[in-house]
């Protein structure tokens, strides 16, 4: 049944005919606003762009059309009929399915049973029949291109590119009218399997809805883009007549400055601090360099090169399977974070996701902030409140965090303030060496400037850093020197003025020395 | 409720502007204990109207006195519980700590108090185990405590035969009999137990670690909290308290039987999540436990006074737990929240 | 094999690494077979008579109400929840059944019926406080359990009455001289189950308890399985009650208590992950058989019946160590 769908539907609807009308749609949490206003019109048979920073509202305005929350107001109109889902299988039932970003696969079910959810293949007797099960997952396999893949597989075993598609496959079965693919490519490593398959249903007058941070991809699936900023839905843009950097103005509010502003260094003896060599790990195929005192070392690459296993590795969260450490010349031998932020001069680790290894909810701001250094402040084993909070405001300041978000809870903080009071901690933690991963994911402009004088600051002071960015430009802007991870290695090292996004996109993407010159 | 905790996520990511939001949550826990406690002194004096002898001096010196044992009780229960764990071996560790007071101690020389800090090493050896192969072989807390919990009342079974002998120590009916200053010393004992537990979990570095700990393992891992270490210690406290417990019951009754824990290890439970913690740790405080403690002894005192059967006893404090948890609720208090705005 | 949550492929030819095959089996209740067969094994050469019709449908006997209990209980793990009303249902059950005895074939049934529905009863509470009203499972059940064993002293205030001799003696029968009826019992609760995984209902149950959120976003009613989950297991602790009380013949208002942590103790052994999603009420059942039998075990070994649970304990604890291990090495690979 759930197969011939989305045939049947494609026959009815002409290309261009509104299939999907959004007007006017919010969502608060509480007291804050997730999604403020909303337009959006997805035409049968077109690929729509959705485009935004982090925390524009995206993430709400799929779940709203997915049916996993409902809007406080506005309207939504699937093919000319009032849309109002209040779960996941109603939205089916009007055939509007997602590829969800954090996949909605059950790990412990076959690939078939995913495939079936949540009414599986009866036989006569009524009763689930395995052998219908799989033939009927087979058969959505091999019509998605996947029949490489066995049905009869655990999920949980399946690598994380297989479990993307298999979403994506099951998410283009059920979407008869409307398909939402939410960052479809995360964990793509290329984009003709699925672009195939948008192709196939556009073909059957399915409108898309495509979510990317990846301009390149957009450009060349989608034909326009709806741009959110701050919940609301800015414009509707061509995409042939906008350059990235109109885009971007739109997305952010405001022109982005990427040039570089550091100055160079004066060219004191440089003093190594963390010396690696040949490190070894789960994705790391030995990688060696140096960072000096007084150092930014930025780290660029694409997704999973083996910069989370090199972090992890230096904060002492894993071991290493081979190569050594060096802090100030002693051989690193921490098993833990609190072992590495004690060694030697100190490392201390800023995590990559705040959400799950960063911010303690329920505890103060101020807490989370002096927790690693809790005995220092501490008489006999007891804290006072009045030391907690000095401490707290010294690490708040500089970072430019206003001191009267200390004794809030730090879950009701916004990501800017949470990532503040993190990255405050990192610096007041006394490690003469930081690791910060990715130190500005989500949050806003003023933050980020806020984040990187504290890294400049630090630097100045003698300090060492080394730092993963997303974002490109802030390589650009802060690094001293910079590394480019590809596969577990060092692909290129850039310094100085070398540092340029375009060189580092080629090295990212693994291009050799000489075609990137 | 994975939605939930997504939503989360956005409001805070959208949370910008207001001022009294953090404040109002994190002093939910010290309104709660506060109406605890109000209930409870309202309970005893509105006892009163229902019979004069209830809700005198006297009644409350015995809520106290019957209260201590849950309060001690609670306090180990409470830590594992902040940490995400759960504590059933309590009943067996309590007799473990009864047993050898009255068979080990009290046979050959009541007078011997030294022998007590014996007891609970004793005890405190029960909790390193459960502890161990909790956070090192990472037996889930529930199966671990289970089974140390039948091995242990296995291991007294056969060491007394199956009839535990033996009196009181002097120093344990001493605790329990004796007064100081016209109080019986043993509140006076509980009072500075209340103090130095609520200085530890509140104050101290140790309880920021449990809470951090409690709250996300993770994150406190890399905040550079020593997990392991911590994640251990609140098994071995509160296989401690359970010993001090046995103690004072082996003082109150003077001797000990094999069944003398199994009363107090759902009240132990009860008090701490009617206290205001989450079960699910990270949250809630001594204070509220000893509220919530309290709460339950007041209650039963009262309704045994009343001479209700005990039955409805029973039903009365099962109810009384789950209107707890339903007015507990974290969704109960945004909605009121929203209200009050 | 009945309870792999991802059944065994049909074919030898699919790639399937070992340690998968292993964690499988482990999780299946292979293990717990195995240990069962070779505890087995060693009672009958140290015990010539333990062979006998009378001695193995005694044995099961003393089984049934654990292995009910813990096959009711393995539906709510498996849901990765925790239900400590077991003890209160049956307790409830018990005294009722000693309250009213209702005599003969059709007084048996009458009673079989009304313990099911005491239990289901139970169950849907626990159901909505869980699923609906969203509260931790072991706070909301500790909650109901304190409640029935109210209600089971309201019925019963010391132990005493009298269970109808009709259940008494036919349910501790066996039927042609050798098949016992409990056993009976048990394997038609083994063919339910088997009937359940294969239903919509069964293979939600594995996929919310593993992850609650994808299955909720693969269209999954999360909230009324988790109920339908609760009710299922309170039928089955009705069912144990019923079974304990032709067991003991008398009415106890305490009588579940002994075996709540027991029932805990089998599921665990048994290999259901306390962390969801995987497991079975087949390796339960087993889990439970161990138990009981480790102590005729240790009787017929001369070891006094004080130390039984010191062995009972051990087990449990090397059990859960060594699937943990299993599924530590299946995860990796």
């Amino acid at each position: 049944m759930e197969s011939e769908a989305p045939a049947e539907a494609g026959q009815q609807d002409a290309v261009g005919h509104h299939a999907l009308e959004v007007s006017g749609v919010s969502k608060a949490y509480g007291p804050t606003v997730a999604l403020e206003h909303a337009d959006l019109s997805l035409q049968a048979g077109r690929v729509l762009a959705l485009l935004g920073e982090n925390g524009a509202g995206k993430s709400t305005l799929v779940r709203i059309l997915s049916g996993v929350v409902s809007p406080d107001t506005g309207e939504m109109m699937v093919h000319a009929a009032p849309y109002k889902p209040r779960s996941i299988t109603e939205a089916r039932g009007s055939q509007v399915a997602t590829a969800f970003q954090e996949l909605s696969l059950v790990p412990n079910l076959s690939v078939a049973q995913n495939l079936l959810l949540p009414r599986l293949a009866k036989s006569t007797l009524g009763l689930v029949s395995r052998r219908q099960v799989l033939t009927r997952g087979e058969e959505i396999l091999s019509r998605h291109g996947l029949s490489r893949i066995d049905p009869d597989l655990e999920v949980s075993q399946l690598p994380l590119s297989d479990r993307q598609r298999i979403e994506i496959a099951r998410a283009i079965e059920n979407a008869g009218r409307v398909l939402i693919l939410d960052e479809p490519t995360a964990a793509l490593a290329e984009t003709d399997w699925i672009f195939e398959q948008i192709i196939k249903a556009r073909q059957r007058g399915v409108a898309i809805l495509y979510i990317s941070h990846r301009l390149a991809e957009v450009r060349e699936i989608c034909t326009s883009a709806t741009v959110l900023r701050n919940g609301r839905s800015i414009a509707t843009v061509g995409l042939e007549q906008a350059t990235d950097g109109d885009i971007f103005e739109m997305m952010v509010g405001h022109r982005v400055d990427t040039t570089r502003q550091v100055a160079p260094k004066s060219a004191r003896d440089p003093k190594p601090r963390v010396q690696v060599s040949d490190l070894q790990g789960e994705a790391l195929n030995g990688v060696s360099f140096e960072i000096n005192q007084g150092e930014v070392l930025g780290v660029a690459a694409l997704e999973g090169q083996g910069q989370r296993a090199l972090f992890r590795c230096l904060a002492g969260l894993t071991a290493a399977q081979g190569g050594t450490v060096q802090i100030d010349g002693k051989i690193a031998g921490y098993r833990s974070p609190r072992q590495a932020m004690h060694f030697a001069s100190g490392v201390s680790y800023l995590p990559e996701e705040r959400k799950t290894e960063g911010i303690l909810t329920g505890l103060t701001a101020a807490t989370n902030i002096v927790l690693p250094f809790l005995p220092r402040i501490a008489k006999m084993g007891f804290i006072s409140a009045r030391s907690e909070e000095a401490t707290a405001r010294r690490a708040a300041e500089t970072v430019e965090m206003d001191k009267r978000y200390l004794s809030f809870d730090i879950a009701d903080l916004s990501g800017g303030n949470q990532q503040k009071a993190l990255m405050g901690r990192t610096l007041a933690s006394g490690a003469q060496t930081l690791l910060l991963f990715d130190p500005t994911r989500g949050v806003d402009v003023g933050t980020k400037e806020s984040i990187y004088t504290a890294i400049r600051q630090f630097a100045e002071a003698g300090g060492s850093v080394l730092f993963y960015s997303s974002e490109l430009p802030e390589i650009v802007q802060l690094a001293d020197r910079c590394l480019v991870l590809y596969d577990g290695r060092i692909a290129r090292e850039f310094s100085g003025d070398d540092i340029a996004e375009h060189r580092l996109i080629a090295a990212m993407v693994g291009h050799s020395e000489t075609e990137a010159a | 409720m994975t939605f939930s905790k997504d939503s989360t996520q956005d409001r805070s990511a959208f949370a910008q502007t207001g001022d009294a939001r953090g404040v109002a949550r994190v002093s939910r826990e010290t309104i709660n204990a506060i109406a605890v406690a109000v209930i409870c002194i309202a309970l005893l004096l509105g006892a009163r109207f229902i019979n004069p002898a209830l809700g005198s001096w006297s009644q409350v010196e015995t809520v106290l006195v019957l209260g201590s044992f849950l309060v001690v009780l609670s306090f180990g229960q409470g830590l594992v519980i902040l940490t995400g764990g759960l504590d059933l071996s309590l009943p067996a560790v309590i007799t473990l700590g009864g047993i050898m007071a009255t068979n080990w101690i009290g046979m050959t020389d009541p007078t011997a108090w030294y022998l007590l800090p014996v007891v609970l090493l004793a005890c405190a050896g029960v909790g390193l185990v459960s502890a161990i192969g909790i956070v090192w072989l990472r037996v889930p807390p529930f199966i671990m405590t289970l089974a140390m919990s039948i091995i242990v009342l296995s291991a007294l079974l056969g060491y007394t035969r199956g009839s535990p002998r033996g009196g009181s120590p002097d120093a344990a009916t001493a605790l329990m009999k004796s007064s100081v200053l016209g109080l019986p010393s043993v509140i006076v004992f509980v009072i500075g137990f209340v103090i130095v537990g609520w200085l530890f979990q509140s104050r101290s570095v140790a309880g920021r670690y449990l809470y951090a700990i409690g709250t996300n393992l993770d994150a406190a891992r890399i905040a550079g909290v020593p997990v392991v270490l911590m994640q251990m210690v609140p098994y071995v406290i509160s296989a401690v308290c359970a010993g001090i417990v046995g103690i004072m019951l082996v003082g109150y009754s003077n001797g000990a039987t094999l069944r003398m824990g199994d009363d107090y290890l759902l009240p132990s439970i009860a008090a701490v999540v009617i206290g205001g913690s989450s079960i699910l740790g990270g949250r809630g405080t001594f204070l509220g436990t000893v509220g919530g403690a309290l709460l339950l002894t007041t209650l039963g005192t009262i309704i045994s006074a009343i001479g209700l059967q005990i039955g409805l006893r029973t039903i009365i404090e099962g109810l009384i737990v789950l209107t707890a948890l339903l007015l507990l609720r974290e969704e109960l208090f945004q909605k009121l929240g929203s209200l009050w705005r | 094999m009945i309870d792999t949550t991802a059944p065994l492929a049909p074919s030898a030819a699919r790639q399937v690494s070992a340690a998968t095959l292993l964690r499988r089996v482990v999780q299946g209740g292979g293990m717990i077979l195995f240990i069962y067969l070779a505890l087995y094994a060693y009672y009958g050469a140290i015990e010539p008579r333990a062979l006998r019709a009378h001695s193995i449908a005694d044995l099961m006997n003393n089984t049934v109400p654990l292995a009910l209990a813990a096959a009711g209980l393995t539906f709510v793990v498996l849901n990765r929840g925790f239900d400590l009303s077991v003890a209160g249902v049956i307790s409830i059950c018990n005294v009722t059944l000693a309250v009213a005895p209702l005599e003969g074939p059709g007084g048996a049934a009458l009673s079989a019926l009304m313990c099911l529905a005491i239990g289901a009863t139970v169950g849907l509470v626990n159901g909505l406080l869980v699923g609906y009203a969203r509260l931790q499972s072991i706070a909301a059940t500790l909650a109901t359990m304190i409640i029935c064993q109210g209600i089971a002293l309201v019925i019963l205030r010391a132990p005493g009455g009298f269970v109808s001799e009709w259940i008494v003696y036919e349910m501790t029968d066996r039927l042609w001289g050798v098949i016992p009826v409990s056993g009976l019992v048990v394997a038609a609760v083994l063919l339910v189950w088997i009937l359940i995984r294969r239903t919509d209902f069964g293979v939600s149950i594995y996929a919310v308890g593993a992850d609650e959120q994808a299955a909720a976003m693969s269209g999954i009613n999360v909230r009324r399985v988790r109920a339908g989950a609760y009710v299922c297991a309170g039928m089955l602790y009705g069912l144990a009650g019923f079974m304990l009380s032709a067991q003991t013949a008398t009415g106890n208002p305490n009588s579940g208590a002994p075996l709540l942590l027991l029932a805990f103790a089998a599921v665990a052994l048994g290999g259901t992950s306390l962390a969801g999603g995987r497991g079975g009420v087949f390796a339960s059942i087993m889990g439970a058989a161990t138990l009981m039998l480790l102590q005729k075990v240790l009787f017929s070994s001369g070891i006094s019946s004080f130390y039984t649970g010191m062995f009972q304990g051990s087990v449990l604890i090397l059990a859960v160590v060594f699937s943990g291990l299993i599924a530590r090495i299946g995860e990796r690979k």
